[in-house]
């Protein structure tokens, strides 16, 4: 006797029509059921984005995101992403503004750059295309238990990070209640164009002091490390979700996260300051090789009788003493069964590493660690936006972002000499993000 | 209903009841420990079989169907179960092309396929052949109308049928609990087990006469059996199946000996695999176009 199936698909001589879904209905009909969507275990859901993010005069970054899930059944899900960004502008470079004007060398040690008096001083090579591909697979294992594992991989120009997850959740309580823990280990390298700068080496600059090229590429390389560093880093999660009724949802997560390696950001300088707030050098910056971080995150979600509210709270504390706050909000208003709209309201506030510094004091003892990275300092941060959706008659889903970013670092306690008085060491950041996205 | 109508038996981690109905083992599987649960959707199950099974069953003498084919043209009343089947068998006729057609079970009186080679006269399958056509039957929600020497056959879909309804109720009386409903190979699962894990359910094989069976995984949905290996004639070396095509007469050339097919609904699948037998040669490519899964023994 012979077996056939679906694979061995018989030489059909007559052209056959597909009556399944016109058979599906009649059963519902008379059984008095909703249809089953079995489409369910064989569609693929894709997600594209493209995102614009522009801030005032510096950083621009365009980022398409292309995002695929599939359902092979029995809740064994396949995820997918792949994301590609391009960087182009000016940042921060961590020295100060000067009453007068500023030659600083590029990072790669190729040509030079100036910053007027009175200006922020920016690096306007900056410029990378990132490349990020993710994969990730979740299926139920035993006891209403599920386990998830993905790969990461991310690459730019400098820049490569390559992770691996694993996670498990458990249900108690006939699902309503989910506890959770997830392990990433991550590692990442770098090797920046130019090497990386020799800790508080002084920058570089050729003002016509150098016999010739040489000379100045050998006083250049002098401040270098040519071999590539790396990091890694241990990530461990714990979340707790409860439901608590039909409509709401609360959720607690712990994470610890631990970095080895190579924290130092090889394009940041501090500029070292006279008395008179006057500019002598420019010293590359230097941060400890270790960090651990703990942050709780809080999260509640409600759902309305005609929308969803999200809010979350987030705190976050370190061993380099940066302590910062996070609230989160948004709200969805379903304007129709088919479109909605979703204001956005972030606040984050931050405290200073124990290491910044926005410079150094001309003649006082070295630090083991200093960094004027703005990033690093006290600042407050707040983001509103809205979003719109709209769901097509075929299912398929249009999304549209906008929102507004403005980032202000605070002075952490540091008194400005001389001329430095007069400037802006903190000026603000200001960004526009647009988003439009389609789910099909 | 008396106490041994039914029997329950505590499994690992799940219970099974068991009773008999519509000439079939019914089984249920219950996800639960709590045998009160399952005694309480074992009776349940066993009053609906047994429901449908009066109703439906042509073998008994007293029962809807046995007064509507012998009606010869009254018109008889039918309430809104009946009138939903009749609709159904409607959908299956014309999807079909005429090839599923419960009128045809007339020709079970010329054919007898018990494994010999007695093939009927000519005559007399032909004498049956006026009897044969669902065009022919009048019907709307409240009453039908047969020809005199029609008949309806449910036999086809009732199983199945049966087996939905019991999931049903099943699954409205316990909303979060997994019960497989097994008459005899035809399957629904109401819901998926809380773990996701798949079900294990033993099912005769269709592949050989000595009883033996294999173990058969299904998570959600649907499952049916139609065709049965040894029902057939033997003549001069040519195997005739049991699938009757309703337009001549005579048997598929060709046919599968059996087919399974998964689909969202027990009676769904049931009928997917009885097109599939009426397609003869063409029942895996059939099946390959409804894009279900299926199991087709030759």
């Amino acid at each position: 006797m012979q077996l056939t199936s679906n694979n061995q698909l018989a030489k059909g001589t007559k052209k056959v029509a597909n009556i399944n879904t016109a058979l599906a209905a009649a059963t519902c009909a008379l059984l008095g059921t909703s249809p089953v969507v079995q489409a369910e275990e064989n569609v693929w859901e894709m997600d594209t984005a493209l995102l614009y993010y522009g801030e005032t005069d510096r950083v621009t970054a365009v980022e398409g995101v292309f995002s695929a899930k599939k359902d092979f059944g029995d809740e064994h899900i396949f995820s997918g992403k792949f994301v590609l960004d391009t960087l182009t502008g000016a940042s921060a470079t961590g020295a100060v503004s000067q009453p007068n004007a500023q030659t600083f060398t590029r990072p790669s040690g190729k040509g030079q750059y100036e910053i007027q008096g009175g200006e922020l001083p920016l690096d306007d090579t900056f410029r990378d295309t990132r490349l990020q591909l993710e994969a990730q697979w979740t299926q139920p294992l035993w006891d209403n238990m599920r386990g998830s594992t993905g790969v990461h991989f991310s690459k730019e120009y400098d820049y490569l990070s390559i992770a691996i997850n694993g996670s498990l959740a458990k249900d108690f309580n006939q699902k309503n209640t989910t506890v959770s823990a997830g392990l990433s280990l991550a590692f990442d390298t770098i090797d920046p164009e130019g090497g990386r700068p020799v800790a508080f080496s002084e920058m570089v600059i050729d003002e016509g002091q150098f016999a010739d090229e040489q000379d100045y590429q050998a006083a250049f390389d002098a401040t270098r490390q040519k071999d590539s560093d790396d990091k890694s880093t241990v990530d461990l999660m714990f979340g707790v979700t409860q439901i608590i009724n039909r409509r709401m949802l609360v959720q607690f997560n712990y994470g610890l996260s631990t970095s080895d390696g190579y924290h130092t950001d090889p394009f940041k300088v501090l500029s070292v300051i006279d008395d008179q707030g006057l500019t002598k050098s420019l010293v590359y910056e230097e941060r400890p090789t270790e960090r651990t971080r703990h942050s709780f995150y809080w999260q509640t979600k409600y759902a309305l009788d005609k929308g969803v509210a999200d809010i979350s709270y987030r705190y976050a504390t370190d061993d380099w003493d940066i302590n910062s706050h996070t609230i989160d909000s948004r709200l969805r208003f379903n304007l129709t069964d088919n479109t909605y709209i979703q204001p956005h309201f972030r606040y984050y506030q931050q405290g200073a590493a124990e290491f910044y510094q926005p410079f150094l004091l001309e003649g006082s003892t070295l630090p083991t660690f200093a960094s004027a990275d703005y990033r690093l300092g006290e600042m407050t941060a707040y983001t509103v936006g809205l979003k719109y959706g709209m769901k097509m008659p075929s299912g398929n889903e249009w999304a549209f972002r906008l929102e507004y970013y403005q980032q202000d670092p605070k002075n952490a306690g540091f008194d400005a000499p001389g001329a430095l008085q007069q400037l802006d060491l903190y000026p603000s950041l200001k960004a526009v993000i647009a988003q439009v996205s389609y789910s099909f | 209903m008396s106490v041994s109508d039914f029997t329950i038996e505590q499994q690992n981690d799940h219970i099974i009841g068991r009773f008999a109905a519509m000439a079939s083992p019914c089984e249920l599987l219950v996800e639960t420990q709590d045998p009160l649960l399952a005694n309480h959707l074992t009776s349940l199950a066993y009053l609906e079989a047994k429901r449908i099974e009066q109703k439906f069953s042509r073998y008994l003498s007293d029962n809807l169907m046995s007064t509507i084919n012998k009606s010869e043209g009254t018109p008889i009343a039918i309430d809104n179960e009946v009138f939903r089947l009749l609709e159904f068998a409607e959908t299956c006729f014309q999807l079909s092309a005429g090839m599923f057609d419960i009128t045809s079970g007339v020709l079970r009186q010329a054919w007898k396929f018990d494994g010999s080679d007695n093939l009927p006269a000519p005559k007399v399958v032909e004498a049956l052949m006026p009897f044969i056509g669902w065009g022919k039957v009048k019907y709307d929600q409240t009453s039908i109308t047969l020809d005199k020497g029609m008949e309806l056959d449910f036999g086809g879909i009732g199983k199945e049928y049966a087996v939905d309804c019991v999931a049903k109720v099943c699954a409205e009386y316990a909303t979060t609990t997994s019960v497989v409903v097994n008459f005899g190979g035809d399957i629904q699962v109401t819901r998926p087990r809380q773990n996701k894990q798949p079900w294990l359910i033993g099912i005769e094989s269709p592949e050989d006469d000595n009883g033996s069976t294999k173990v058969l995984k299904i998570v959600s949905g649907g499952l049916a059996t139609s065709g049965d290996a040894r029902r057939y004639l033997l003549k001069d070396g040519k195997r005739y199946s049991h699938i009757l095509n309703p337009e001549t007469g005579y048997p598929i050339e060709n046919a599968a000996r059996s087919v399974s097919v998964a689909a969202p609904y027990c009676i769904q699948a049931g009928l997917l695999a009885t097109l599939a037998l009426l397609q003869g040669a063409n029942a895996e490519a059939f099946l390959q176009e409804q894009g279900v899964k299926f199991w087709c023994y030759r």
